[in-house]
């Protein structure tokens, strides 16, 4: 009996290796498990290609690794004096797979109905989009924003409605772009497999063929080890466990953790959603610059994310719009301490400090569900106690976030992407207080004036450094030398295992996301081996 | 007698809509009290990565800014012209979503319930004609160790056994990396569906083997066991002979009574196999609050359930002559 319920399995085993031989990995074809399936479909005008390569399609410009610039569906462009208008001139040897040719109709559609599509593609600043041309393409803005070229790298071109093969409803599922892969299959909630696209106008990509895996993070490493995987994005606790034949990629990334401070007092007032506002602790501009001063940032990392990260200091840390110069000695507690003296906060009889009958403590919450972020709370929480600051790590559902604490608790947030635009969102007082944007009420009338001018630079370029005076510029600011209006403490690492012949070229820092956003820079990608 | 079926059959009918009417209002105001944002859900973590204006944009698109009592009648009233409404997590009819869905379930929950029912039925057999001996032990420490053994550690535990240490199954999804779905042939599916089908089916063996054995335990006991032996027969003869028909009758209302369970542990093994079916789409649809798609799924298990119970009830006449007589006052 026992032979034979060892004999009868391995028979079978044995007969399907000879009918179905696995894929040979041959240089041809990667597969890749890097999670990323968007449910809606591949659909740019619902958001697919926010993150990473749009694979189908192909976007007006491209980012190179270091965040510049480089042409693709545009090979010119410009933004009117009144920064209204963009104009821009395209390729004129442009087709999508199916060989038709692309032109600024297809621009222009895409552009204008991507603006009405309510998806997770935010367009809502485009006025219209115009074809001068075949060759030329006008898009006028409501109001001037410079962020607004996020959706030149983002918005992958799809077909016109008027075409015979243009866009539909079920677009999202039979995909036509001009991109350098073409769909082959998607089967939901499996796999998808993409083969080059004939017709693309970059240069050749080094494989044929593509297979995403859509498997979660154990089948993932199941794969992994069972060695059908060329990619696949592993948790960053097993970064030191690779299985034979593959490298541990370590991808630095803004995928950042951090401390929003509520900025005002508590006065007793609420949200119309009935949320109540303010805490009176961390309004004291004196307690968040100390507890930003007396973190040991490469202690939470080591802690927290077993060393897979960096520390972080600003929303955006080794992106071109953040400010080099928001930089402090942290891991100081003596120096905190000494701030909290000289701003009144004396230490009482429980080992807590008290000012006017206040007592240093308050609730430092974090959304329930995630390990990590629980992890950072207790040990932020554990560095606050020799200071006298009592941080109470409070786990919470998001609902209850909202309705409770958004507004008068320090919350662990988790931000981190690769437009400037989210730096608007947090810190500008027109947002203050609206859900999670600047949950915290901050507001600086200074910092104000440098993000709106930003918005109304003459380019990206030169938007930069009026983001960076934002952060700080010599006086005031959002960051930590500024208001301090949040206390960022780690940037998370994506950590992937990659196959040993494969090289993954130049990668740039990563947004907030693990996965997908490693695609990027796909067409660098080359195989070392014969 | 005809027009007694028909009265039978039209009062399990309208019992049948009642039920799919509660099962409906219950499942839309569960959705309604659950804290979940759909604008929030549906941008995930690019919640403060758009403005405000397309916020309000993403909710009328969608229709989440509706009042729920809307929100219903508006499906009520598409339901009874035959329409299940637009999912916006697949951005696809509701209707295509569980065809194509269930389709990849079907083979997957009939095997696992063909399986826990036969594998269970038998093992009950054996041991309850058997008590004390030690296939009847084995069985019985099989049956609580599995009883208490929570479905996805199991699918996690046999899909590292045997697709990762053993490397004989593959270690997910229904077809192979790669491989299109036109060159997927039946031997290949069956084999990407065995690990998940047979962990599945182990979910329900305990259950029917523990209820079989115990009804046959009565039966050895009883007086007919008693004369048959006497008369000579073996125990296993009057196990098959006597016992099984008896002992079935349990293990056919747990086996019908269980689909609910099973349609739940597929959302499981689904998710641990990677394996497109149902359970995914149920799991999405409740997590990002897809109204349509959520309640659909519901009314399709509470059919699902419904017509496996009464078909239980058709069975049962077969099987005991006892419940073909009508009852007489």
């Amino acid at each position: 009996m026992p032979r034979r319920f060892v004999f009868w399995p391995a028979s079978v085993a044995i007969c399907l290796s000879f009918t179905f031989p696995l894929p040979v990995l041959a240089k041809d074809e990667l597969v890749l498990a890097i999670g990323g399936e968007p449910d809606q479909g591949y659909d740019p005008l619902l958001g697919w290609g926010q993150y990473g390569h749009p694979l189908f399609q192909s976007t007006l410009l491209v980012r190179r690794a270091d965040l510049s610039s480089k042409p693709d569906l545009a090979t010119a462009w410009s933004l009117s004096d009144d920064r209204l208008t963009w104009t821009l001139e395209l390729r004129d040897d442009v087709r999508f797979s199916d060989g038709s040719p692309l032109t600024a109709t297809d621009v222009a559609f895409t552009f204008n109905q991507a603006a009405k599509a309510g998806g997770r593609a935010d367009l809502s600043v485009l006025q219209h989009a115009r074809a001068l041309d075949d060759r030329h393409v006008r898009l006028t803005l409501k109001e001037p924003r410079i962020t607004f070229v996020e959706s030149f790298y983002t918005l992958g071109i799809v077909p016109a409605a008027g075409r015979d093969n243009g866009y539909h409803d079920s677009y999202g599922r039979q995909p036509l772009g001009s991109g350098p892969y073409q769909l082959v299959e998607w089967q939901e909630g499996e796999q998808l497999i993409v083969e080059r696209n004939p017709y693309f106008h970059g240069p050749t990509p080094a494989f044929e063929r593509l297979v995403f895996l859509f498997t979660g993070e154990d089948t993932t490493l199941a794969a992994a080890n069972a060695g059908r995987l060329d990619v696949a994005a592993v948790p960053p606790a097993l970064a030191g466990q690779p299985p034979t034949g593959m490298y541990p990629l370590e991808m630095e990334t803004v995928d950042n953790r951090g401390i929003l401070f509520p900025m005002h007092p508590d006065d007793g007032e609420r949200r119309g959603t009935g949320a109540p506002i303010g805490n009176d602790v961390t309004a004291d501009p004196a307690i968040r610059h100390a507890i930003n001063l007396a973190l040991d940032r490469e202690m939470l990392v080591e802690v927290a994310l077993h060393g897979h990260g960096r520390p972080a200091y600003g929303p955006a840390d080794g992106l071109p719009w953040s400010n080099p110069e928001d930089q402090i000695e942290d891991a100081n507690p003596e120096a905190a301490i000494a701030l909290l003296e000289d701003a009144d906060w004396r230490l009482g009889d429980n080992g807590l400090r008290h000012k006017n009958g206040q007592t240093a403590r308050f609730r430092l919450t974090y959304p329930a569900s995630d390990s990590t972020r629980q992890m950072l709370a207790e040990v932020v929480a554990a560095m606050l106690t020799p200071l006298g600051i009592e941080a109470q790590p409070t786990g919470r559902h998001w609902d209850e976030i909202e309705r409770e604490a958004l507004h008068r608790d320090a919350i662990l947030f988790g931000w981190g992407s690769h437009s400037p635009q989210e730096i608007y969102y947090l810190y500008h007082s027109q947002h203050a207080g609206q859900a999670f944007y600047n949950a915290g009420d901050y507001a600086n009338a200074t910092v104000d004036d440098y993000l709106d001018a930003a918005q109304q630079a003459a380019s990206f370029e030169d938007s930069l450094s009026l983001w960076q005076k934002a952060q700080w510029d010599g006086e005031t600011g959002y960051g930590m030398r500024g208001d301090a209006a949040w206390a960022w403490l780690v940037n998370l690492e994506h950590v992937y295992y990659v196959d040993e012949c494969l090289d993954l070229g130049e990668l740039p820092i990563a947004p907030h996301g693990h996965g997908w956003p490693l695609t990027a820079s796909l067409l660098d990608w080359q195989w070392e081996c014969d | 007698m005809g027009m007694r079926l028909i009265a039978r059959f039209t009062a399990r009918c309208g019992r049948l809509l009642l039920v799919l009417a509660a099962v409906a209002v219950a499942a839309f105001s569960l959705i309604q009290a659950s804290p979940i944002d759909p604008v929030d859900a549906y941008l995930g973590p690019q919640v403060a990565q758009v403005s405000p204006e397309q916020r309000t944009l993403i909710a009328e698109r969608w229709g989440f800014d509706d009042p729920a009592a809307v929100q219903f009648v508006k499906w009520a009233r598409n339901l009874a012209n035959g329409e299940l409404g637009w999912s916006h997590v697949y951005n696809a009819p509701v209707s295509d979503i569980i065809a194509s869905r269930f389709r990849a379930s079907l083979s997957l929950l009939a095997i696992a319930w063909l399986g826990s029912t036969l594998l269970g039925f038998a093992l009950g057999v054996i041991a309850g004609s058997h008590e004390g001996s030690l296939a009847d032990r084995l069985i019985r420490l099989y049956s609580y160790t599995l009883a208490s053994t929570p479905i996805f550690w199991l699918a996690i535990a046999v899909l590292l056994l045997f697709s990762v240490g053993l490397g004989w199954t593959p270690v997910c999804c229904a077809s192979p990396p790669g491989m299109l779905r036109a060159d997927v042939d039946w031997l290949t599916r069956l084999h990407h569906l065995l690990l998940p089908a047979l962990t599945l089916s182990l979910l329900g063996v305990a259950q029917i083997a523990l209820h079989t054995r115990a009804r046959m335990l009565e039966l050895m006991r009883s007086d007919i066991a008693l004369y048959a032996l006497a008369q000579g027969a073996t125990r296993r003869d009057i196990a098959w002979r006597h016992g099984a028909r008896h002992a079935c009758l349990p293990a056919l209302t747990l086996a019908l009574a269980s689909l609910g369970e099973l349609f739940g542990g597929s959302i499981l093994v689904e998710q641990v196999f990677a394996y497109p079916g149902l359970g995914q789409a149920t799991v999405e649809a409740g997590l990002r609050s897809d109204i349509p798609l959520l309640l659909a799924i519901a009314l399709f298990t509470t059919l699902f359930v419904s017509l496996g119970n009464a078909f239980a009830d058709l069975l049962y006449r077969w099987v005991d002559p006892r419940l073909r007589e009508e009852v007489r006052p």
